[in-house]
């Protein structure tokens, strides 16, 4: 139902004459909240969020709205609208004039209030006498920066640079101000920084192999696409808001695939489900290709106009690959993969969105450019309803006011090789400096930090990231912390890496803060307005990094760049720029206090004028920038990962978290109360294990105890355990069993290469009491 | 012509992911263990893949409520449109209702040490807001619908795994879900 036919209903109710005020009147503001005990209004009193109680819906009039945003790295970026009374935020909404998201959000978004409110919050700075030990003595803002300006101007004198100092922050908050991390440590001088991305570097870079640029269709396009094929991703737990536009191609006549290593909630929606071999993606679309040639469905007009190198694709095809061979990899009938290519070449538009899953893998990047070479040779690339779907990042450009901070004068720095920051970095592709920052590989941060010297990391500063959770190889980055004198983190939970902190300082969600956000999906973009006071002593990043730049500027008068007085509303306005107000229709960010606002496309699809970014111009199956970079020119069969072990493992997303945020708030908790490795009858019975048994998983890199589920939804020679943090009483962390192997591709375009997350196999074996 | 107020299920485009009930609480703010709004996997008999297909479940709001009739504090009225009302500041808590109902929708609230129950929202209703988990729905899967016009021929008042209760006709209507075709790994 959209917003429209909701409305609708509702009228036609009215036109029959439901009274608008049942005789309920007046109950809920004289009764209810009344009688019932710990009413939400206790909570606003920073006297401390106790646990509220039950509320009702007091009437549109009752309740202030302020317009949010969700930031958790999530393809969806909902914007929301807050609803705060006297000071306290009572419940949030999806914003309604978003397309995509209609007015609602999601089972994460929804708990909201839960994490403002949480009792479990950080509320002041503190510090912990022993890592690990959980004894946490609370300490005023003064002191924590006293603490940690000495030591960073220790490092100083010690190394003579700041190199010794360590960030490693990522996408706990993709809110633009807070880029002022970055701009933190800039400020500084040159330092350490932990660079690339975990999530979806391999794709990124296989997609500007091929196309030069990173960029899908608008999602809600979906919706006249005639054939859908979702590969390697799983939106009815990641992407919830993009079902409806897949429901609605569907409705239309459109069939969907789903090609996944597990039957996923999405394939269980599907009118068809291909359970494929991990990391045989790559073999599967070539051999669909192949076939297509044989069939004569090469879309060989698109091809001869618009890219270069498809000859020399074709007779690689012809040479190496065929249906045969590619299903037997894939593990597939011959007959589906012949069929399936047939149906989607002559069913245009045809799309094919590429999940982040498919390049988790030692051979990622190259099975993506797969896979976009599919979409290419059926000429569905630049075609609303097609297009090889993936990310992009045709929104973001802000001013980047916040990270834009120089060293201080004289600083000294890294000599030597350098490349981009992160998929995010603005300065990526700039004039080269005497010195820079020390780059190291964000996914190996254990390894990097062990190998570190001249200097070593002395210092690490970690926000937005929980990298004890989230990192890979958890003994080892244990093993690497020990190295490292200092460690300071910035969160909202007391979570994995809090427990392996120095100091911990609280910071503000997203209510309490003012930044912008926009998505790497949808086209649409959210202001998000302080709607509430910050609770407690908490901070927003670029605040702290101020008060960082008070107390090094006492202690040594030039020693940090950052201003030391931020307004965190007028730091957001100096994020907004004309290309931004132009893209979204704007005169100012004042326009976006009216409601969420959708890019201007000239066409819902990406390459629409078919000008490519390549050197070419055109797409090219043949990359010379791919051989330069040490990767076939072609989109050729690689192999994937040896196993190390009897079973894959799978660590992929829930639908109840996002990474390790939101899971361990007792509202989700009510819904989701614990983890569990899924294992399929098969494998279980051969085990001896039976549903609900406590078993443990382990492998080369360590084990992990929990309960099991037993489902035919995954393969018998699969384990599957969702990444998560259940909160602090449960110690779950799925990067016991993941080491820090990486995939091949990502350091073109991110800095760094991605990491073989799906590339993982362990044994099981039922636990003893 | 007076309305007849009722959820409707559909399990062909429900995927489970407990929008619905977030945002139950997102709205009333229940206590830890307190759930109006229950999003239950279908049983692999009546579905053959555990996990996949779901029922999301609140108050009914029967025709013949069989928590108002056994209410000893009257603590219970319906309205005309059909929405059952469960009034806190009547509840005695003897959780009678709780014993009655065979969907477990009035659920006991220790700390309050009171009934609750989903209210289908007629706080919101009468200001012509659709309910807070219908709402959220992000695929369309839970809807309200008017019984007295709804075309209800494609949907079932007792599908497998639920009880039916003619006897109290609970007003909620399902839909199915559907399954897809398999091509499972041969080697």
């Amino acid at each position: 139902m959209t917003m429209d036919e909701r409305t609708d209903f509702f009228e036609q109710m009215l036109a029959k004459g439901v009274s608008r005020r049942g005789f309920l009147k007046g109950l809920a503001a004289a009764g209810v909240l009344a009688a019932l005990p710990g009413g939400v209004l206790q909570a606003a009193q920073a006297a401390g969020p106790e646990p509220f109680g039950p509320t009702v819906f007091l009437g549109k009039d009752a309740y202030q709205t302020f317009r949010n945003a969700c930031p958790r790295n999530c393809y969806d970026t909902c914007g929301i609208v807050s609803h705060v009374k006297e000071g306290v935020l009572h419940y949030v909404e999806g914003a309604p004039e978003s397309g995509f998201t209609q007015g609602g959000l999601c089972v994460k978004g929804y708990s909201y209030p839960r994490t403002v409110y949480s009792p479990d919050r950080i509320k002041y700075p503190m510090r912990q006498v022993e890592r690990g030990s959980g004894n946490w003595q609370r300490i005023s803002w003064d002191d924590a920066l006293d603490t940690i300006s000495r030591k960073f101007l220790d490092i100083k004198e010690t190394d003579g640079s700041m190199l010794g100092l360590g960030l490693t922050k990522y996408s706990g908050n993709f809110g633009i101000t807070h880029y002022g991390v970055e701009g933190m440590l800039a400020s500084l001088g040159y330092t350490t920084r932990f660079v690339g991305t975990p999530c979806w570097p391999a794709g990124i870079d296989a997609q500007n192999y091929d196309m030069g640029d990173m960029w899908c269709n608008d999602p809600e396009d979906m919706a006249s696409s005639r054939y859908i094929i979702i590969w390697g991703a799983n939106p009815a737990y990641c992407s919830v808001h993009s079902m409806k536009y897949i429901y609605e191609a569907q409705r239309r006549g459109a069939k969907v695939v789903v090609i996944d290593p597990v039957f996923t909630q999405t394939a269980a929606k599907a009118d068809e489900f291909w359970e494929v071999k991990p990391g045989a993606d790559g073999a599967l679309a070539l051999g669909m290709a192949r076939h297509l040639i044989d069939s004569g469905l090469v879309d060989t007009d698109w091809v001869q106009q618009n890219s270069i190198g498809y000859g020399d694709f074709e007779a690689y095809l012809k040479r190496e690959v065929t249906p045969e061979w590619a299903a037997e990899q894939a593990g597939l009938p011959v007959e589906a993969v012949k069929r399936v290519a047939e149906e989607f070449a002559t069913a245009k538009p045809a799309t094919i969105w590429i999940g982040y899953g498919m390049q988790r893998h030692v051979n990622g990047g190259q099975n993506v450019r797969a896979v976009d070479a599919l979409v290419a040779l059926t000429g569905n690339v630049g075609r609303p309803g097609g297009g090889a779907r993936y990310g992009h990042l045709y929104t973001w450009g802000f001013n980047y006011h916040a990270y834009s901070q120089s060293p201080p004068e004289g600083s000294v720095g890294f000599v030597g090789e350098t490349g981009p920051k992160g998929e995010f970095d603005p300065d990526a592709g700039s004039e080269a400096q005497t010195y820079t920052d020390r780059a190291f590989n964000i996914n190996r941060i254990a390894q990097e930090i062990l190998d570190a010297s001249e200097p070593p990391v002395r210092a690490l500063w970690i926000a937005n990231k929980n990298v004890v959770s989230q990192d890979f190889d958890r003994a080892k980055i244990l093993k690497a912390f020990a190295k490292v004198d200092l460690i300071v983190t910035v969160d909202l939970f007391f979570n994995q890496t809090v427990e392996q902190s120095d100091i911990v300082l609280p910071t503000v969600t997203p209510f309490e803060d003012w930044t912008v956000n926009v998505s790497y999906w949808h086209y649409w973009l959210h202001l998000n307005e302080q709607a509430i006071a910050p609770m407690f002593e908490a901070k927003s990043d670029i605040e702290i990094a101020a008060m960082l730049s008070t107390r090094m500027n006492a202690l040594e008068p030039g020693s940090c760049t950052f201003p030391t007085d931020v307004d965190p509303k007028e730091w957001m306005a100096k994020e907004f720029n004309d290309g931004i107000h132009s893209l979204f229709g704007i005169d100012s960010w004042e326009d976006l206090r009216q409601g969420s606002r959708k890019a201007t496309l000239a066409s819902p699809a990406a390459w629409n004028d078919l000008g490519f970014k390549t050197p070419s111009g055109k797409y090219e199956f043949v990359s010379q920038a791919a051989a330069e970079n040490g990767h076939p020119a072609l989109p050729t069969h690689l192999p994937g990962r040896e196993s190390y072990a009897p079973m894959r493992l799978l660590t992929p997303h829930h639908k109840y978290g996002l990474h390790s945020q939101f899971q361990n708030l007792d509202w989700m908790l009510d819904y989701s109360s614990e983890p569990f490795v899924y294992v399929n009858p098969v494998a279980a019975k051969a085990k001896g294990i039976v549903d609900g048994d406590w078993v443990r998983v382990f492998n080369k890199v360590g084990e992990e105890k929990v309960r099991a589920r037993v489902t035919g939804n995954v393969p018998a020679d699969t384990l599957l355990m969702y990444e998560a943090w259940f909160g602090a009483k449960n110690a779950y962390n799925v990067n016991r069993l993941v080491d820090d192997e990486s995939s091949d591709m990502g350091k073109y375009k991110t800095g760094a290469p991605g990491v073989a997350i799906h590339d993982q196999f362990a044994d099981i074996e039922k636990a003893t009491a | 012509m007076s309305v007849r107020l009722a959820f409707l299920v559909d399990s062909a485009l429900c995927i489970g992911c407990a929008t619905c009930g977030m945002a139950c609480k997102n709205q009333y703010h229940q206590e830890e263990g307190v759930v109006w709004r229950q999003i239950y996997p279908l049983s692999e008999e009546i579905y053959p893949h555990r996990d996949r297909a779901f029922y999301s479940l609140a108050c009914n709001h029967c025709d013949n409520p069989v928590c108002l009739t056994g209410c000893p504090a009257r603590a219970f009225e319906q309205r005309a449109d059909g929405i059952v009302v469960h009034k806190p500041e009547s509840c005695i808590g003897c959780r009678n209702c709780v014993r009655a109902c065979p969907f477990g929708a009035p659920v006991y609230n220790p700390a309050a040490r009171k009934v609750g129950k989903c209210s289908l929202c007629h706080e919101r209703i009468d200001e012509s807001l659709p309910p807070a988990c219908v709402l959220g729905c992000p695929t369309g899967a839970l809807r309200l619908v008017d019984l007295n016009t709804f075309d209800a021929s494609t949907t079932v008042a007792a599908p497998p795994g639920f009880p039916g209760r003619e006897d109290i006709g609970p007003s909620t209507r399902f839909k199915p879900p559907r399954q897809p075709v398999l091509v499972r790994r041969t080697a």
